[in-house]
């Protein structure tokens, strides 16, 4: 039976994809798979600095259900990622994409859930924070799980975990540099936030944009203007990726 | 926005199968649907022949209940008309249990609406009672206008991602505003039959009830079973649409919102009594439901 998407659906996604168009938010940027369809994006996260994923660049689909926001989008990488809670085919596994019944992962720790205030935003910040720290307790990928925790309960002696991962990260910013994208490398330009233009085309509708919107205390000023601008244009980089013909061929 | 949207819309009939009601009740229900379904090859479409290790089992029972879901939305108004409580009588004339309790309900009730069991029964049933008798009480909907605005600033404190949850908060207050101005029955009776509208109703519902009980987490955490924090509860059983709603949400969201509800309770207890139970206690409802395990309807007092 083909569901119509609510139109509870559209009104979430078009807001959210304006927010984050018109306000990147650190780690990821995102676009359209298909220019006329909102079910279906694609998103770029940035590996976080200081960890073995920095300077990475991880492309993923994100499909949202025709009930969104009620029920949770799924992602699924199409660059390679060697992660405990990835499954071979790509499909990330993390608790806030869950729906709460009758989980089919049991044993998994109870954390972040699903509800309808959870969005794009909320769930890639959580994916970025689960790169570096995965959930061995239900992992979608056994060997990599027990690769990492040998790596990790030897303090990086075995490297077998690391070296895998820094390989991946290294061929992923092939794919950077061919989208035309910078990789944030330093944890003070992975955060530095881009300013909402002044002359921002005018807001229809909803005044979302409250200035102590997503605050973090780690802006560090704006002495250094150059920079951010700079970095700005990569975030906002959506566009430059439009402009290639990338997308849609991750295999699955 | 909402001019669009005329009364009776999506009215369907109502389906008065007593079997069809338990059977297809709310979410918990749809569950064991499925799994006596899955007992049924001819009846479930989805079912594997045998057992096939590269078919994901979860999913199929994921597709299995989303099709019972869809079936409910189609032949369910998420509001139904309103209907003569006789409607109920004849509903369970084969059933001396509980034809004897709607009996006991007749001279205090003349009146039935009922709602979509999708899990979101409580709350839309709550919300459109409400808000219709705010109709009829302007004073009442000043009141809950300025409760609403003020709760936006507390769900953020709770740490709900201020981006959404102001969407949220936005919709209810322009059909708050929109009922101040131009406020009919069928205008409530339109909005809580919008999809988009009156979910978003309910989802809000949902966060005032989980920042109820997170606030007041201390007193709540008794009341909670296996083993769970407030949070968690919230996490699981509040926050997620389609969620049942129990008694501890009840508690919750009168308390929070300051209104008065009685629900009545029709169930397999001896006699023709019927229970009832005034949230919060000892106060003035304004809003009458009906409860049969696992669902609520509205009830309407005899003048």
């Amino acid at each position: 039976m083909a569901v119509q998407p609510s139109s509870s659906a559209v009104r979430a996604l078009s807001l959210e994809y304006r927010g984050l168009q018109d306000e990147p938010v650190e780690g990821f940027c995102v676009k359209l798979l298909n220019e006329d369809n909102l079910f279906e994006w694609e998103v770029a996260i940035f590996g976080p600095p200081d960890t073995l994923y920095q300077g990475g660049y991880f492309k993923a689909h994100v499909k949202f259900p025709p009930d969104y926001p009620y029920s949770p989008p799924s992602v699924r990488f199409l660059t390679k990622v060697w992660h405990p809670n990835v499954y071979e085919n790509g499909d990330l596994c993390i608790s806030i994409l869950h729906p709460p019944v009758d989980d089919p992962q049991s044993g998994e720790l109870p954390c972040e859930r699903w509800n309808p205030t959870q969005n794009v935003r909320t769930v890639l910040l959580s994916v970025i924070s689960l790169l570096n720290e995965p959930n061995t307790y239900s992992p979608a990928n056994v060997d990599a799980s027990v690769m990492y925790r040998r790596w990790r309960d030897s303090k990086g002696k075995d490297k077998e975990y690391e070296n895998i991962i820094r390989k991946q990260v290294l061929s992923s910013r092939g794919e950077a540099e061919r989208d035309g994208v910078v990789v944030p490398l330093t944890q003070e330009d992975y955060c530095i936030k881009t300013k909402v233009k002044p002359d921002a085309e005018p807001v229809d509708m909803y005044d979302f944009y409250d200035d102590d919107y997503d605050i973090d205390d780690d802006d560090d000023g704006d002495d250094d203007d150059d920079e951010l601008s700079e970095n700005g244009e990569a975030w906002v980089g959506v566009t430059e990726i439009d402009d290639g013909d990338d997308s849609g061929n991750g295999e699955s | 926005m909402f001019s669009d949207i005329k009364a009776g819309d999506t009215t369907p009939t109502h389906n008065h199968s007593s079997v069809r009601d338990w059977i297809v009740g709310d979410a918990c229900t749809i569950h064991y649907t499925v799994m006596e379904q899955q007992h049924n090859a001819q009846e479930s479409p989805t079912k594997p022949s045998e057992y096939d290790p590269d078919i994901n089992q979860d999913e199929l029972i994921k597709a299995q209940e989303k099709q019972i879901a869809e079936e409910i939305k189609a032949n369910t108004a998420m509001i139904g008309s309103l209907d003569d409580l006789s409607t109920l009588e004849q509903e369970y004339s084969n059933d001396p249990v509980y034809s004897g309790k709607v009996k006991t309900l007749l001279p205090k009730y003349c009146n039935v609406r009922r709602t979509r069991p999708d899990g979101n029964c409580f709350l839309r049933g709550f919300i459109f009672a409400y808000l219709e008798y705010c109709i009829h009480h302007r004073d009442e909907l000043a009141r809950f206008k300025k409760y609403l605005e003020g709760s936006k600033e507390e769900l953020f404190e709770m740490g709900f991602p201020k981006f959404t949850t102001e969407d949220f908060h936005d919709m209810f207050m322009e059909v708050v505003s929109d009922l101040e101005g131009s406020g009919s029955v069928d205008r409530v009776e339109a909005v809580c039959n919008d999809g988009g509208t009156s979910d978003y109703l309910v989802v809000y519902l949902r966060l005032l009830i989980s920042s109820h009980l997170q606030k007041n987490a201390e007193f709540f955490s008794f009341f909670i079973e296996g083993g769970r924090t407030v949070e968690e509860f919230c996490k699981q059983e509040v926050e997620p649409m389609y969620r049942e709603c129990d008694h501890l949400h009840i508690v919750a969201l009168t308390a929070a919102v300051g209104v008065g509800v009685r629900v009545m309770y029709l169930d397999r207890g001896e006699g023709a009594a019927v229970a009832s139970h005034d949230f919060p206690e000892d106060s003035t409802p304004v809003i009458h439901l009906l409860y049969r395990p696992g669902h609520y309807d509205i009830l309407y007092n005899k003048a």
